[in-house]
């Protein structure tokens, strides 16, 4: 018997070279198994035989579709900076995609970075994967070796020893938060929606921090952010950073001290996030991408929060909704200006 | 509000203050040519539309030293621009919130709305933005030390 | 007529005529400004605070008056007075002389050197002799032209020659010239605009007020003297004996006006009320403790105008206190103080002690421009004002020749600068295929490239007068200016703005061979574009200047605490140098204009302002929500001067509809409005798209009807309760049952000065009065009662209530807390009202009552005034650009104001105030093109994603997606320079010119460095 994973593994693989082979894609994004346990890396499957190379399980986690337009480019024909686009439809990709990649992939088709019309999207209801980092805690950051995954279990094993631990335990927090598994837009599914999740605590992560004082949360957030070495990282591995020039490497205006000092770094963070509001979809790749542990996720969280709370959107969740922060209601909440808050005060 | 009472020696904050040409620059005009006096902590920085500031902006005003930051605009439905101050109404909501959480005190970062009329209103918001600050004390997060 | 000349004679140089020279000089007419003085700026220069704003009255009218100074269309003749005139509109004749100045205005440098040494002290009348000045004088000084004059009637050496003469020896200019003779011109010009103004009222003869003979009682010009900070007191408020500081004040209201008993003018003052009242809360402010006990004397509050009753309201609440009751003597007491003898409301004698007396003076016309006036053959009226009719309100007697201001009837700023727009029009319809023929075109000098030099930046601090010196130290600020890296050149000026200063730093733009400039003065909002052209003349952009504002937003609202004050201006300028540093020049674009106009609103003011347009040969689409034209002046009976309105009307309607230029629209709205001035793209209900450079809204206003509530009287309830149009209406049918009538009873004030509509109607007194002589006239035994808060029969229109009284119509006053009861009593109507007075109830048994009720903005002009961008007030009224200075203008560039949704008005008024929008429109039509917007965004196509995030957040679609690029793309004719895409774009890559983000973050920084 089979698990679910291995089932999904089989009938991606199975899509993914019909797609080639028809040449209705001209590659398929999904992943591959690398060298090291429980790291998939992204993989483009360019011939049917490519797609037999093609794997799924609970170690997923780094976002498709930061990939995406990089992949679409390489199949345009090359132009200078004025020619018009060439006619005609161009060559399509296929790519996998749950409930947070395929609202990024939202976003994107809304920021023009990725065209819907060239895009063959497999969506996969997600389970949630799983957090590398909380699997190596687990077992007190011993060298693993191999990871077999059944549907509810994983049995990690490495040099004399071997441990079964529940699935669900090591989970990525984003996902255990998560109420949309499913994908918002797909050409094809690979098993059933699950429909969305009631989940009336996802915010609980932000909410601990919230119930501080403004002191402990100054405390929190710079010990949180403490061991960062501006590696970047995160930025990279985010489907919403795509500018030519990030403002960290601007100099002319130099938005943020390029140092690790720990003002730098802080401001750092909070651009980063900030520059995320509205837009992210908790997919957790910046978290996961992380190579210091820290969980900068909560950041986002809590615009996204504010976003929800404050104007009812979710980013991602319809090519038709604008994006939060460029709409507007004419009665927008406002208590937070000083002059509507005065006036309250006077009644 | 009557700085004459302020002691020699103390501290005085300092505020940068976004104001919009159309209404709140002129609201600041106004209570100049009303005469209302208000702390001689703001500096003033003329922006065409509250919707010009940006996060960075206010950031930046931070992390050069400011002990406060206000930004103001017409009130929604005035602006000169149509729509400049809804925007940043959005903006700003998302931000101030988002700093409250990393641990910016809430009262460095204020908004408001202020008329070409309203001098006396803007008075009052200069007031009380300097009395909020000054219980803070100087912030220090975003400074870098040298 | 052959084709008439393309010039205008302005006679006066006071606000009016100012404002009358400056709109035809921009609009395509030479302009010869006569002033009889030695500088323009009228009385408004004299005067210390404007109301209801209290802006200073010489800052907002500085610009204005360097504006017209500079003006090459505009040919300014001081120390001149008329000598003769003839011929026919189109061509006149004019004969001027020009006074010697004995000072030769181009050696002049207003140094200040000859007053210095003049040894002749004489009384100087700008001061109105409460101080002295030289022979040789400034007549104010921020005057325009600034340069000094030799009064001949003093002068020592013109007296006996070879006496004296220390002017001409100690002049580094060499500009005194002695043998300066008068001259005179002969000028042909196509029409005549008279704006002559006023004098005040001298109280000499009135000898119960004690003026002249006792030291402290003082008129109010004497008074916005003393208060003004360039008056003879340095704006300490000291009283004339003692120059203490005066602690109990008084106000006589009516000193020389509503007063026909001592033979002074019966006519209404109208300005005297409110100017009391705001120098009674300006006083206050003054005064060293704030604890000046104000009491203002009067007969009826007259704040009849736009922010008028709020401010009283203020002034009620701060304190100061307003007595109803007539003074009938002001006598010594101890000391130098003054004892005031006043009769109260119950006919009481009772005394109040004063340490000075401000007498409230009228306004009336003087003797000498009666002479002329009279030499020019302009009719006058009994009250000795140039006449003129409420249909036609801006024309004299004669043709061709128009007047504006207070010489045809006492009026404030505003109206006397919406009379010299529309005096304005009545000369370009008059002279408009002249348009143009006799102009100058202003040449700048080519402008230095600057985009190699490394910054020179010049730094101006002002003075202000004391404004800013008092305050901040200026020197120490011009000192730290030196010190800023790359300023070259740093100085400290009296009055920056003044023209010799003005000239000065264009000199030394050139010979410092600046490339930017720092004004550190008042407020950029309205002197930047001032100095702004004063480095296009030195031959660099405009853009590469920045103010500091050390006025308004520093010693203006630091005014006890100098050190911080100075600190704060240091770091200001610091601020504006490190912006400036990153300017750069930028285009000056223009957007052609489409020379055709929308007018919004078929009533009188609609339709007057179409006209007005179309004769000058701009084609006008006249759109009416209703199904016919005519508004709200349907329902007028006739104006106060007894004209009937409906024949005029109709007369009206015949010409909008006769005329070919005019395209009327009935049964249509606007639906939606973009663009901007000169190239505006409307949407009508009908579907139709409509473009046109300019739009005038005049959508007028509603009258209130008190079905329910407090102000019902049982209107809607009892058939013999009308309100004041439904009455009206009844005189316009003729109605003979009014004949028949035993009593009518008139209620005031009902739905205004009340807590849901703060502010009065204005137009209610009048035509209640108006209509109670008519009811005489139909039936003179009709028993007439007026129940009144305050009678405002403001300027002529106070005969009326005189006449009313002398027909023994019965005047009983009440209040908010006395109102009067309606009930109904066997069939017919009751009223008891408390008559303050007899101190007792009266009851009345009207069979008319007739409601005066208030004008009320319609609900749906908040709607349209979205449309246009326009604001509006607390009260739903449409608010102009500048409640002094521009009044029709709205403060988006091409719409413009008329009529009652402006604020309740008189149909001249109305009339007025149409043409005179019709003036303003006509600035920009009369031009092939208008500037644009410099100041834009621009997008660094390295930097940009394509996100289309600015695209989203333009509220001007002047950002779009390049479809080649895929990045973004700005349309610089649509661009506002608002930077919401700046703010919006993460990535930097869209940039406001001049605005950037590295510039506002380089005066953020410069703001918090420490020194």
């Amino acid at each position: 018997m089979s698990t679910m994973n291995e089932k999904i593994t089989e009938e991606l693989r199975q899509k993914a070279r019909q797609l080639l082979e028809s040449g209705r894609v001209a590659a398929f994004l999904g992943y591959a198994s690398g060298s090291v346990p429980m790291v998939m890396r992204p993989f483009v499957a360019r011939t049917p035989e490519d797609a037999d190379r093609l794997e799924w399980n609970s170690f997923c986690v780094l976002n498709l579709a930061n990939y995406l337009p990089a992949l679409l480019k390489s199949f345009e024909p090359p132009r200078r900076p004025n020619e018009p686009p060439p006619q005609g439809p161009l060559p399509k990709v296929g790519v996998v995609a749950t409930g947070c990649w395929s609202r990024n992939m939202v976003v994107q088709i809304q920021e023009n970075q990725v065209e819907r019309e060239r895009l063959v999207i497999i969506g996969i209801s997600s389970r949630g994967m799983v957090d590398r980092k909380k699997v190596q805690a687990l077992i007190a950051h011993r060298d693993v070796t191999a990871v077999k995954e059944g549907d509810n279990t994983l049995v990690v094993a490495g040099p004399g020893f071997e441990e079964e631990i529940n699935r669900w335990d090591v989970v990525r927090d984003n996902c255990k938060s998560c109420v949309h598994p499913d994908p918002v837009i797909f050409d094809d599914m690979i098993g059933e929606l699950k429909g969305e999740r009631d989940l009336p605590d996802r915010f609980s992560q932000v909410e601990e921090i919230e119930a501080l004082s403004a002191q402990e949360r100054w405390k929190w957030f710079t010990s949180e952010i403490q061991s960062c070495i501006r590696c970047y990282a995160c930025r990279n591995a985010c489907p919403l950073c795509y500018c030519p020039t990030c403002f960290v490497d601007d100099s002319r205006p130099q938005w943020v001290g390029k140092s690790i000092d720990s003002v730098d770094t802080a401001i750092f963070h909070i651009l980063r996030a900030y520059h995320c509001a509205g837009r992210c979809t908790d997919c957790g790749s910046c978290e996961s991408a992380c190579p210091m542990g820290i969980r900068m996720r909560i950041l986002t969280k809590k615009l996204q929060k504010d976003v929800l709370q404050l104007y009812g959107i979710e980013a991602g969740m319809s090519v038709q909704e604008p994006l939060p922060l460029t709409t507007y209601k004419k009665d927008d909440p406002q208590d937070f200006i000083l002059t509507e808050s005065l006036k309250g005060e006077k009644k | 509000m009557n700085e004459t009472e302020r002691k020699q020696g103390e501290w005085e904050p300092k505020i940068i203050a976004f104001l919009c040409n159309w209404c709140s620059y002129a609201g600041a005009d106004l209570a100049g040519v009303s005469r209302y006096q208000y702390p001689p902590s703001l500096r003033i920085v003329r922006v065409p539309c509250s919707g010009r500031v940006s996060a960075n902006m206010i950031l930046d005003a931070l992390r050069s030293g400011a002990d406060g930051v206000l930004v103001s605009g017409c009130h929604p439905g005035d602006c000169h621009y149509i729509s400049g101050n809804y925007y940043a109404r959005r903006r700003f909501a998302i931000l101030k919130r988002f700093l409250e959480f990393v641990g910016i005190e809430s009262d460095r970062v204020n908004f408001s709305w202020i008329s070409a009329s309203e001098g006396e209103q803007f008075a009052q918001v200069a007031t009380e933005v300097t009395e909020r600050v000054k219980r803070l004390g100087p912030a220090r997060h975003l400074v870098k030390e040298f | 007529m052959t084709t008439p000349r393309g010039s205008v004679l302005v006679v006066g140089g006071g606000i009016a005529g100012v404002q009358a020279a400056l709109d035809l000089a921009d609009s395509g007419f030479y302009v010869h400004l006569v002033e009889r003085s030695s500088a323009i700026g009228g009385s408004m220069s004299q005067l210390d605070k404007t109301f209801p704003t209290n802006d200073c009255s010489a800052c907002i009218l500085s610009p204005k008056l360097v504006e017209c100074g500079r003006h090459l269309n505009i040919n300014l003749l001081t120390l001149s007075e008329i000598l003769s005139l003839s011929g026919e509109p189109g061509s006149f004749k004019v004969k001027i002389r020009q006074n010697p100045r004995y000072v030769d205005v181009e050696k002049c440098i207003a140094c200040g050197s000859c007053a210095e040494k003049c040894p002749k002290k004489v009384p100087d009348e700008f001061d109105l002799g409460l101080d002295t000045r030289k022979a040789i004088y400034l007549r104010y000084p921020q005057a325009v032209p600034l340069k000094y004059a030799i009064d001949p009637e003093h002068c020592i050496y013109l007296k006996k020659p070879g006496r004296c003469g220390f002017c001409e020896k100690v002049c580094p200019a060499g500009a005194i010239n002695f043998k300066d003779t008068p001259k005179e011109y002969e000028l042909e010009v196509g029409s005549v605009i008279l704006a002559l103004g006023f004098r005040p009222y001298s109280p000499e003869s009135l000898d119960f007020t004690g003026y002249k003979r006792l030291k402290n009682v003082v008129t109010s010009m004497e008074f916005e003297r003393v208060l003004s900070p360039s008056g003879p007191c340095m704006g300490h408020m000291e009283r004339p004996s003692d120059h203490q500081e005066p602690k109990r004040i008084a106000w006589l209201q009516c000193i020389g006006s509503r007063d026909i008993n001592r033979a002074c003018h019966g006519y209404c003052s109208s300005i005297c009320c409110m100017q009391a009242i705001k120098q009674a809360v300006i006083s206050r402010e003054h005064s060293a403790s704030g604890d000046v006990d104000a009491t203002i004397f009067y007969m009826d509050m007259r704040t009849y105008g736009k922010g008028f009753e709020a401010y009283y309201e203020r002034a009620k609440a701060e304190g100061i206190r307003f007595k109803r009751a007539r003074v009938h003597t002001v006598c010594p007491a101890t000391g130098d103080n003054l004892r005031v003898r006043y009769a109260d409301e119950e006919g009481k004698i009772r005394e109040d002690e004063f340490d000075l007396v401000v007498l409230s003076v009228g306004l009336e016309t003087d003797p000498q421009v009666m002479r002329l006036l009279h030499d020019m053959g302009i009719e006058v009226d009994a009250d000795s004002f140039a006449e003129t009719t409420c249909f036609r309100p801006v024309e004299t007697s004669k043709k061709g020749i128009y007047v504006c201001g207070a010489l045809a009837e006492p009026k404030d700023i505003p109206q006397s600068v919406v009379e010299a727009s529309a005096a304005a029009l009545e000369a370009e319809r008059l002279l408009h295929v002249s348009r143009w023929t006799e102009t100058k075109k202003k040449e700048f000098p080519p402008e230095r490239d600057v985009h190699a030099e490394p910054p020179r930046i010049g730094v101006f601090v002002c003075s202000c007068g004391i404004n800013i010196a008092s305050v901040v130290d200026v020197q120490a600020v011009t000192d730290y200016a030196w010190t800023l890296p790359g300023v070259v050149f740093a100085q400290n000026n009296l009055f920056t703005c003044s023209q010799d200063t003005i000239n000065q730093m264009a000199e030394t733009i050139k010979k410092e061979r600046l490339n930017r400039v720092v004004v550190a003065s008042c407020t950029p909002r309205t002197h930047e574009a001032l100095f702004q052209e004063t480095l296009r003349e030195a031959g660099i952009n405009k853009y590469l200047f920045e103010m500091a504002n050390i006025r308004d937003q520093d010693s203006w609202v630091h005014q006890h605490d100098p050190e911080a004050a100075t600190q704060k201006a240091k770091d200001l300028v610091r601020m504006a140098v490190a912006k400036v540093r990153g300017d750069e020049p930028l285009p000056y674009n223009s957007v052609p204009v489409t020379k055709s106009a929308l007018v919004i609103g078929a009533g009188i003011a609609g339709m007057t302002a179409a006209l007005s347009l179309a004769d000058q040969g701009f084609p006008v689409t006249l759109i009416e929500r209703k199904d016919r034209l005519g508004g709200h002046g349907r329902k007028f009976f006739r104006t106060w001067q007894g004209q009937q309105v409906q024949p005029y009307l109709d007369e009206l309607v015949q010409m909008v509809e006769a005329n070919d230029k005019i395209n009327v629209r009935v049964k249509t709205t606007i639906e939606e409005v973009s663009g901007s001035v000169g190239q505006f793209k409307t949407k009508l209900s009908d579907g139709t798209e409509l473009e046109h450079g300019v739009a005038i809204v005049a959508v007028g206003a509603e009258s209130y009807k008190p079905r329910e509530g407090k102000w019902n009287y049982l209107y809607g309830k009892n058939p013999n309760v009308h309100t004041l149009l439904e009455l009206d209406q009844r005189f316009i049918e003729d109605d003979q049952g009014l004949s028949g009538l035993n009593q009518a009873v008139f209620i005031h004030c009902v739905g205004s000065r009340v807590p849901e509509r703060p502010y009065c109607s204005r137009v209610c007194c009048t035509h209640a009065i108006d209509q109670a002589l008519h009811l005489k006239d139909l039936n003179p035994d009709m028993d007439i009662f007026m129940i009144y808060r305050d009678i405002r029969t403001y300027g002529k229109r106070e005969h009326l209530y005189q006449k009313a009284r002398a027909k023994g119509i019965i005047f009983i006053r009440y209040d908010l807390e006395n109102l009067p009861r309606v009930s109904e009593d066997s069939g017919g109507l009751k009223l008891e009202v408390r008559d303050p007075i007899v101190g007792a109830d009266i009851t009345l048994h009207p069979d008319l009552l007739v409601l005066a009720s208030a004008v009320r903005p319609r609900d749906d002009v908040g709607e349209l005034s979205k449309l246009f961008k326009c604001a509006m007030t607390s009260e739903g009224f449409l608010l102009e650009a500048h409640m002094k200075l521009r009044p029709v203008d709205f403060a988006t560039d091409g719409v413009y104001l008329a009529g009652l949704c402006h604020y309740p008005k008189p149909v001249e008024e109305t009339i007025s105030q149409a043409k005179a929008a019709a003036s303003r429109a006509g600035l920009v039509l009369s031009r092939d093109a208008v500037p644009a917007e410099s100041i834009t965004a621009q997008v660094n196509l390295q930097k940009c994603t394509g996100c289309s995030v600015c695209t989203q957040v333009c509220a001007y679609h002047a950002v779009n997606m390049d479809p080649n690029t895929g990045k973004a793309v700005v349309d610089t004719g649509l661009c506002k320079g608002c930077g919401a895409c700046v703010a919006g774009c993460r990535s930097d890559a869209i940039t406001l010119k001049n605005i950037g983000n590295e510039q506002l973050m380089a005066a953020v920084e410069a703001a918090m460095e420490d020194f």
